[in-house]
């Protein structure tokens, strides 16, 4: 089928998008975004467009057959589209249901009363109505019972301390069995790849935007030199970016860092040192003369 | 007795239909603008004044006053008349109602992209236009009392009680939530602050929606319906239950847009009991419509008009029976903030409010014009891409505001949040807001058909300005018999009907503003909330002029991934100096209640003038002007005093020293920014609006030092 090819060339423009943007490509990530959105798009019209004509070639090539086995075009149109079986009389079901009484009973029910041309039926409010309103009203009365007079309902405070307290809980269990539990005075300095590598990860993503690509330091300080503003130990390292400095505008990381998130990316900063980037800012601190040997 | 004569007023009818189609296509324009700013944040021209902040209340003010105030005014207009036998009350009225109307809504047009606001949602018109609103709205209502003054038919019908409850309903919801303090021609602050104003608001937002948008659209459908379908109205006992039911029950609902919120526990629960108890009286209308078309639904396979009130009706069911599943604690949680609720609206906007207009325009426009419509194949048309356009703007919405709201509430294992940076959940949805914006032209493309469409059918006819007809004079009241039904009695007495809505509506109106607004203990103060000073109250000024609001909350809600991305939950007391509150009903970005001090203000700069710089791949607009605006510090002195009105506790003589005082802030600001290398003259706008940010939440973090 020609259409399966256009399909999987589509597809295949698709997926190639993400790995594309990945690998620098001379169009920038955001406009590879839109061709990507806008390729979805298409390819759903696209769908349709060809559901839409597989539609009209059965139908065709059903005529064909048929033609060709000797069927006059009267029976084709019979085959093509049988007649319906006539509809039975609106279900009874439905009528019981919605409560409502046959329309051939609606002359008696007329009102005397028209306004412009516009009658009203004398019809009773629906029974299953009836019955939604006086429940909802019920549970409008057990609502407020429950939490403000039999208190048996979490209002929002105790709803929220149950929610954290729950949490710590969890969280607790789950970090006794992990090797998560570094923080500022147990943090090592390693020279693991790996470490270093996915302390990379995590500068690209959150901190480049203040101390530069290469940690050449912008609105941050530059972090590749020897001047440090509040420690150069892997442990000072920590704790700055654990707690920040509200001061100077370095963040809070400790609530969307791990702390074993934090050790690596202090550890990759820690591997930056003396790699004199280009653009580096201006020296801000102190001096710390060997910084390498202080922070074992 | 002779019969008498008299014409009815086609042409008002007409005037009104024309600024319908006028103001919905500019509004859904502006609506469509808005929406690709979300995914593409330069479609804002790079200019101030077409920004999301600034359009976002202009095209929710055009489509409701304007598109859906236009329609209303159209089908009362037309309806009232031949419901009561009798020309309108005046022409001169009629006409003043007409100029004036549109005269609102052209102001509106130009203050708003201007930065003028109250920032009340539904409510941002400044006080001057409030006024104009109000001496309007008066005029409207001496011409329909008028008219049922005069009117040859004894009864009045069902339609007519939901215009008078209209009537009174929005006349009180105006007045109460325009209590302003002018501060100059176009600034004005809201009387109440914090969680009181929010109180305020949101009863007024949720009852605009109650009786702007849905009973004078049942009123019309009460008239139109069975006009157009040729059938009986299915039960009188339904409608006066349902009337009745629906306007009570209404006016309670308002607090369940503030769950979780500050608001006294009291008066969030009594929100949800009483949206969950309006289930029924809102379908009560559905029920009543399409049990009308009993025995007339094989003339909506070929009538396309009947299809439109068909899809109406049903958007109208759906959207009352999902509005009290969204105030449910449970799925308010996940629900509030998100594009959900985006979704939700426009069901009801584009599905109810919108159908039932067109189905109107194209009954009335070839009736006024003594013709047939022009084409057949385009309403059609435009009754299937309209109907393509809801699902295709709803669902995505639906979509997007699940998927963000899981991803902001998702937790890892080690306890932290999956998704800490907030950006990450909106690149998450921008394929949808992509889609959302294709749904919304094809929408709007249904409604240039239908200008088109009208257009040719009205040039192919000719207005019959004045339309014939006769009716009996009312017989004096003592010749008629007493009625056995009080209903029925009371059907004939308009005064005595408009005194028994306004009755209804202001019993849950009483039970939940008086004791918020009255009862100190229902807000506890906090001793380290100090007012805002004069640097960060013109930052705030400037946060309201640029509709900060409409995409960032203010409130922290008592949920374990709120506070953990945000910190502590709000607390009541920290609002109390807030006229107006800024909690917001939409998070398309972070909450900023606790936003100062998490960034340095070199963040800020970089981040207002280009917010890609700090985050990359966000969809906040670039605030360039900010940077080159300079600070209109002549309005300090007056706003300070005002504030003071107020009742916000600012010593004595203060603003003879606020500006001196501002001045010394922002040079302080200016100063540490020339630390970074930030060269900015200490008298630009954005750095009142640092300080402003830099604010925020503070005076809760000064608590908790002091107490160490």
């Amino acid at each position: 089928m020609k259409y399966q090819r256009v399909i999987l060339l589509f597809a295949l423009l698709f997926t190639a998008g993400p790995t594309m943007a990945a690998n620098d490509s001379l169009i920038p990530g955001d406009l590879m975004n839109y061709i990507g959105y806008g390729a979805v798009v298409f390819m759903l019209l696209l769908l349709i467009i060809v559901l839409l004509v597989l539609l009209k070639t059965t139908k065709i090539l059903t005529r064909i057959i048929l033609k060709s086995e000797g069927y006059t075009e009267q029976e084709i149109k019979k085959q093509l589209a049988p007649e319906k079986a006539p509809a039975k009389p609106k279900g009874n079901v439905w009528i019981k249901l919605m409560s409502l009484r046959p329309l051939s009973e609606e002359k008696d029910m007329i009102m005397e009363h028209e306004y412009d041309g516009i009658q009203e039926l004398d019809n009773p409010t629906p029974a299953w109505f009836m019955y939604l309103f006086y429940g909802t009203i019920i549970f409008g009365i057990g609502y407020l019972l429950n939490y403000h007079v039999f208190h048996t309902g979490q209002l929002q405070y105790a709803e929220y301390k149950t929610e954290v307290a729950q949490a710590d809980i969890a969280k607790k269990a789950f970090l006794s069995k992990s090797a998560n539990r570094v923080d500022e005075n147990t943090v090592k300095l390693v020279s693991d790849p790996a470490v270093i590598s996915a302390g990379q990860g995590i500068f690209k993503t959150n901190c480049v935007a203040c101390h530069g690509d290469n940690a050449q330091g912008m609105v941050g300080p530059n972090l590749t030199d020897d001047f440090w503003l509040h420690g150069s130990k892997i442990n000072d390292l920590f704790k700055t970016i654990k707690y920040g400095v509200a001061a100077k505008g370095m963040p809070t990381w400790e609530k969307i860092l791990s702390p074993k998130q934090i050790a690596d990316v202090a550890n990759y900063v820690k591997s930056l040192h003396g790699t004199n980037p280009a653009g580096a800012k201006e020296p801000q601190g102190t001096k710390e003369t060997d910084s390498k040997l202080a922070s074992n | 007795m002779q019969p008498e004569k008299f014409y009815y007023d086609n042409k008002i009818v007409r005037d009104f239909g024309i600024a319908t189609v006028l103001w919905g296509i500019i509004g859904m324009t502006v609506g469509l603008i808005a929406a690709i700013q979300l995914y593409h944040p330069g479609a804002n021209m790079h200019n101030q004044y077409t920004t999301f902040g600034r359009i976002r209340p202009l095209h929710t003010n055009a489509v409701v006053f304007a598109f859906v105030g236009n329609a209303i005014f159209m089908g009362v207009y037309y309806s009232l008349q031949r419901l009561l036998k009798a020309r309108m009350f005046s022409d001169a009225l009629s006409n003043i109602h007409f100029w004036g109307w549109q005269l609102i809504i052209v102001s509106a047009v130009i203050t708003l992209p201007l930065g003028l606001t109250t920032s009340h949602e539904y409510a941002e018109l400044e006080w001057p236009i409030d006024i104009a609103i109000t001496v309007i709205w008066v005029v409207f209502g001496i011409n329909m009392f008028g008219t049922i003054f005069k009117r040859r038919e004894r009864h009045l019908y069902v339609a007519i009680w939901f215009y008078i409850a209209t009537f009174v309903t929005i006349a009180v919801l105006h007045v109460v939530n325009s209590f302003e303090l002018p501060v100059s021609a176009f600034k004005s602050y809201m009387v109440y602050a914090g969680v009181q104003d929010a109180l305020v608001q949101w009863w007024y937002g949720h009852n605009a929606v109650a009786f702007f948008l849905t009973t004078p659209y049942l009123g019309m459908m009460y008239y139109f319906l069975p006009k157009m379908a040729n059938r009986p109205i299915y039960s009188y006992k339904l409608s006066i239950l349902h009337f009745w039911a629906l306007i009570f029950i209404y006016i309670w609902a308002g607090p369940h847009h503030l769950l979780y919120t500050t608001l006294p526990g009291w008066a969030q629960s009594l929100g949800v009991a009483f949206s969950i108890m309006l289930i029924a009286p809102s379908w009560g209308g559905m029920i009543n419509g399409l049990l009308t078309l009993r025995g007339a639904w094989d003339k909506v396979r070929d009538d396309v008009i009947l299809k439109f009130m068909v899809v109406a009706l049903t958007a109208y069911g759906m959207a009352t029976f999902e509005g009290p599943m969204l105030s449910l604690k449970q799925i308010n949680s996940i629900a509030h903030f998100s594009d959900w609720i985006i979704a939700h609206v426009h069901v009801g906007a584009l599905g109810w409010n919108g159908f039932l207009t067109f189905a109107v325009l194209y009954w009335l426009i070839p009736r006024i014009y003594k013709t047939e419509l022009f084409s057949k194949k385009l309403a059609s048309f435009h009754f299937w891409v309209g109907t393509l356009g809801i699902i295709f703007y709803a669902v995505p919405m639906y979509w997007a505001g699940f998927t963000q709201s899981l991803m902001l509430k998702e937790f890892t294992p080690e306890g932290m949040l999956k998704y800490p940076n907030f950006l990450e959940t909106t690149l998450q949805i921008l394929p949808m807001h992509i889609m959302r914006s294709v749904g919304g032209a094809m929408y709007l493309l249904g409604v240039i058909v239908m200008a088109y469409n009208l257009l040719k059918t009205a040039k192919q006819g000719s207005l019959v300005a004045n339309e014939a007809a006769q009716a009996m004079p009312l017989e004096p009241v003592h010749t008629i018999a007493r009625e056995s039904g009080w209903h029925r009695r009371l059907e004939r007495k308009p005064i005595q009907l408009m005194i028994a809505a306004l009755i209804v509506i202001l019993i849950g109106t009483f039970v939940e503003l008086m004791p918020t607004l009255t009862i100190s203990s229902n807000i506890p103060t906090i001793a380290s909330v100090k007012p805002y000073t004069s640097l960060e109250l013109q930052g705030r000024d400037l946060y309201i002029r640029e509709g900060c609001s409409n995409c960032h909350s203010q409130t922290v809600r008592p949920f374990r991934s709120e506070t953990e991305r945000y910190g502590e939950y709000s607390k009541a007391g920290e609002f109390v100096y807030d006229h107006p509150f800024l909690w917001g009903s939409k998070r398309t970005g972070p909450d900023l209640a606790r936003i100062g001090g998490k960034y340095g203000n070199a963040w800020h700069y970089n981040h207002l003038m280009d917010p890609r710089l700090m985050s990359p791949g966000s969809i906040m607009p670039e605030y360039s002007w900010l940077l080159t605006q300079t600070l209109d510090t002549t309005t300090t002195r007056a706003k300070i005093h005002a504030m003071r009105t107020l009742g916000v506790p600012y010593p004595v003589g203060y603003e003879n020293l606020a500006n001196a005082d501002l001045d010394e802030q922002a040079k302080a600001i200016a100063g540490d920014l020339a630390k970074d290398h930030i060269k900015i003259k200490s008298d630009k706008e954005v750095i009142a609006i640092i300080a402003y940010l830099q604010r925020l939440g503070m005076d809760i973090k000064a608590n908790k030092t002091d107490k160490n």
